[in-house]
């Protein structure tokens, strides 16, 4: 069967800096992958590519076996091919990014409502059930109602993550889930990222949480200047590291 | 005399009414087109645009009438604005219209600017058009955004319809200043003031209601 996900040999410059470089990497069902490395070594670049914020030079991005992104076949679609395709990846940002006028449960209802309206195999009357039973599992039952800034920054992206859980994506990416947050509220958010992680949920996590990571995820990958310089499982690579750069920079956390 | 010169100004209040109004409706729509063009990313449209939109927000109003009334006698040796009470009304309401569309372009431009680009990547990461995440979310954060703005420059606007006067268009401060040499009077033009104020009061009360009921979210 084929692995749920596989980059090939992507490529990204932003002019004349290459941002990443021939970036390899496998994800089977149900994993959690980890992704960690010092700032600018292009983590976030990595992430927008998968989710079609940017657009690689060259590589190929493949879910499932299904080609969704090949850089040597120019004009990869139209606005609407691409959305489809992006429902593939799901991602929650560093700073949440809720939208301001909605409540918790509408910032969940908002895009499945939405896509509902295209596809109708997406059953419009379970929708706000499904999304409370999102915001349940995120510990928000009862702030359903609230506006994004009546909430706290643990509270926002709770609901984030729930907001991309409701459209199903095969692979869920956190770019930095908690480094927006105050010191206090993180645990609530790894507590959420770690009860998905216990689920089966295919995950991509980008943190600088070294414990965490160590603990959640079943395999890490660490990056540096644009390459990813080791991968394995997650144990091996925090305890056991074989680059040199990769202990430096795990060390340099207090690991 | 109290009832004939309310009377009086009522009528002339209707005038500044009518320069108030088409310029608001004319305007609005001209800005937000001007705004897309000091924002298009290709340059041989937007310095221009931001060039004329220099040159109209740093000279005065009163100027500029002056230029659009009399400039194209000059230069072409025609008076396209025909002689007539119409004529001067169109000239001037086409000096306000241009002067307004500029600033309100600048006030579109920055209430879209200031909507983060997070907003519009947590629109298409979650499967939404383009359209679909203008709509259903940037909208509403531009008019939150803009309404404060607007408001000043539309309570701005009220006051400044009497600078028309300058081409002799027909609107309350000139019917104020006729008592002067009719029946020898000043008070009327000093009452002028209670229309603007009445007025202008109406239009705080407006917009308070519509930033009230904008109220229930918050953007950073
Ligand atoms: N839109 C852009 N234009 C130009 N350069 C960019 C752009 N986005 C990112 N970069 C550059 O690409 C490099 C990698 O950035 P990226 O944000 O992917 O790093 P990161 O690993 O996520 O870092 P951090 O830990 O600070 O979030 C950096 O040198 C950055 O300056
Ligand atoms: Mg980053």
């Amino acid at each position: 069967m084929a692995s749920i996900l596989e980059v090939e040999n992507i490529r990204k410059n932003f002019g004349r800096t290459e941002v990443l470089k021939d970036i390899r990497f496998t994800m089977e069902e149900g994993e959690a992958l980890s992704i960690i490395g010092s700032s600018g070594s292009g983590k976030t670049t990595l992430l927008r590519c998968l989710n079609f914020l940017e657009t690689p030079d060259e590589g190929i991005i493949r879910v499932r076996g299904e080609e969704l992104f090949n850089a040597a076949q120019k004009g990869s679609g139209s606005e609407a091919v691409i959305r489809r395709k992006r429902l593939h990846f799901g991602l929650v940002f560093q700073s949440f990014n809720l939208f301001p006028q909605y409540t918790a449960l509408e910032n969940v209802m908002l895009a499945p409502s939405l896509l509902a309206k295209e596809d109708s195999s997406i059953q419009k009357e379970t929708l706000a059930d499904r999304a409370r039973e999102l915001l349940d599992q995120m510990g928000l039952s009862d702030r359903a109602d609230n506006y994004p800034h009546q909430l706290s920054g643990g509270q926002q992206q709770r609901v984030a993550i729930a907001r991309a859980l409701a459209l199903h994506p095969d692979i869920l990416c956190f770019d930095e889930p908690t480094s927006a947050l105050d010191p206090e509220l993180t645990g609530e958010v790894l507590k959420v990222i770690r009860a998905l992680a216990e689920h089966k949920t295919t995950m991509i996590i980008v943190t600088h949480e070294m414990a965490f990571a160590r603990d959640v995820s079943d395999r890490a990958i660490f990056m540096d200047d644009g390459v990813i310089v080791e991968q394995g499982p997650s144990r091996e690579l925090f305890d056991n590291p074989k680059m040199e750069r990769t202990r430096k920079f795990i060390s340099s956390f207090g690991g | 005399m109290f009832g004939e010169v309310t009377l009086s100004l009522l009528q002339g209040f209707g005038g500044t009414l009518k320069l108030f109004a088409l310029t608001l409706l004319l305007s609005l729509p001209l800005g937000l087109i001007i705004s897309f063009g000091s924002m298009s990313a290709i340059g041989v449209i937007r310095l221009p645009v931001r060039f004329v939109i220099w040159v109209i927000r740093g000279t005065p109003l009163m100027l500029q009438l002056l230029v659009i009334y009399f400039g194209p006698g000059i230069i072409l040796h025609a008076n396209i604005w025909g002689s007539g009470d119409t004529g001067r009304f169109i000239a001037a309401l086409t000096a306000f219209v241009i002067n307004y569309a500029c600033y309100f372009s600048e006030i579109f431009r920055g209430g879209i600017q200031s909507v983060p680009v997070g907003q519009y990547e947590a629109g298409a990461v979650l499967g939404m058009t383009r359209r679909q995440t203008f709509y259903r979310v940037i909208l509403l954060q531009v008019i939150k955004r803009i309404v404060p703005p607007i408001s000043n420059e539309v309570i701005t606007l009220v006051k400044d319809t009497s600078l028309a006067r300058i081409i002799a268009v027909y609107e309350i401060i000139w019917k104020g200043q006729s008592f002067i040499k009719s029946a020898g009077i000043i008070w009327p033009l000093f009452y002028t003031g209670v229309f603007y104020l009445a007025f202008s009061g109406l239009l705080t009360l407006l917009f308070g209601y519509v930033e009230k009921r904008l109220g229930f979210f918050e953007i950073k």
